[in-house]
């Protein structure tokens, strides 16, 4: 895969991410029910977990899936580091909040579980794009620059 | 800065740190904002482990108990002060609960009604207000194992507060100030359309039938088990 399809599969996975956040948002400010095949995503959207400093995490979820759709953007090493950092620790936390799904509210949320599966491929996705990048001796994930014909 | 992005291993360690930081930061913001572990010892109230472990792992939806799927629903109007609801409560609904409602064969819903007095009212708004976070159903048991003298004023602040203390994964505060809320009023209005449309004017009453089709009346001889298993059975069948 080249690198500019992998910035692609980034932004689409991004885009997936931000749209199932944008749609907890939306319920969320709306009070609109959620569509639900688990049963507990009302729960565990209106627990005491759904809020960090009383931001909604779906919201902070939404931000930081478009942070990541911006380092796709850009072919330097500084974005695929920054996508890298954004995505890794929105996977922690997404894994710490299924404990918590499971251990202490009692409920699970699938379009949760849908945000960690796709911060999971992110994951995937923006390691190998750093890797690369490393690998890069022009510091950028960009290709080389052909040599000009002798 | 730039030597970082030519390093190869500093550069995934400093996405590492950067990601743990942030992760860690972040779930310590939540911890501390959820009020940690803190919540679960403050409260004394009688059995709150056996109400968490009761409703624990089962879905709840507003006023609603069970897989939302389920081939047999079953509606209760009650009244939080009425004492045969709370027998009902104590003998009955944790047999329903593990034999039917945990299975995934029956759904069970909360219809209440406030006619008692004062503290039906009160009652009736904490239950709805939990069920705005999905835990009508053991604020609901935390109330009846509760129950104290009709219009007595025994649904005081403090049990409140102390109910939303001690369910897992409840914001109290929030159950306490979302009991005035719109949302509450329309909850406690629909119940009053529902009681006045099937007709119930004594608590506790029961209907049961197949989900989306038409609920019957259960005739109920007695507050056991026994008296509900077989409309239920024979509905299952």
């Amino acid at each position: 895969m080249t690198d500019r399809r992998l910035r692609a599969a980034i932004a689409v996975l991004a885009l997936l991410g931000a749209a199932v956040a944008s749609y907890l948002v939306y319920a969320r400010y709306t009070g609109t029910r959620l569509a639900c095949t688990t049963g507990g995503c009302e729960t565990v959207q209106h627990s005491k977990y759904a809020k960090i400093a009383d931001i909604p995490v779906a919201l902070l979820g939404l931000i930081s899936y478009l942070a990541v759709l911006a380092t796709a953007l850009s072919a330097r090493i500084e974005a695929a580091a920054i996508g890298a950092a954004i995505v890794l620790s929105g996977l922690a936390f997404g894994i710490y909040l299924i404990v918590i799904q499971v251990a202490v509210i009692d409920a699970i949320c699938q379009w949760c579980i849908t945000s960690d599966v796709i911060l999971a491929l992110l994951a995937i996705a923006c390691a190998e794009r750093l890797r690369r990048a490393a690998g890069s001796p022009h510091g950028s994930s960009a290709p080389p620059p052909m040599a000009p014909p002798a | 800065m730039n030597d970082l992005f030519k390093n190869r291993k500093a550069l995934y360690a400093g996405v590492a740190v950067a990601a743990i930081c942030i992760a860690v930061a972040l779930v310590l913001v939540s911890v501390l904002g959820s009020g940690g572990k803190k919540k679960a010892s403050t409260t004394n109230l009688p059995g709150v482990a056996a109400t968490a472990a009761l409703f624990a792992g089962i879905p709840q939806r507003l006023n609603e108990l069970g897989n939302p799927k389920a081939s047999v629903t079953m509606v209760e109007f009650a009244d939080l002060q009425c004492p045969f609801c709370h027998d009902y409560t104590i003998e009955v609904l944790p047999t329903i609960v593990q034999k039917y409602v945990r299975t995934g064969k029956v759904k069970l819903i909360f219809t209440g009604m406030h006619f008692v007095g004062a503290d039906s009212e009160k009652g009736l708004r904490a239950v709805l207000a939990a069920g705005l976070q999905g835990k009508l159903w053991n604020a609901l048991d935390l109330l009846y194992k509760s129950q104290g003298q009709e219009n007595s004023g025994w649904v005081t602040d403090a049990l409140l507060k102390s109910v939303g203390a001690s369910i897992p994964g409840l914001d109290g505060a929030k159950m306490l100030a979302d009991m005035s809320s719109a949302k509450v009023d329309n909850g406690l209005t629909s119940s009053d359309q529902e009681a006045s449309k099937a007709g119930v004017n004594s608590t506790p009453t029961f209907f049961a039938g197949p989900t989306g089709g038409t609920l019957q009346h259960m005739d109920v001889t007695a507050l056991t088990p026994a008296a509900f298993e077989p409309t239920l059975d024979s509905l299952l069948q």
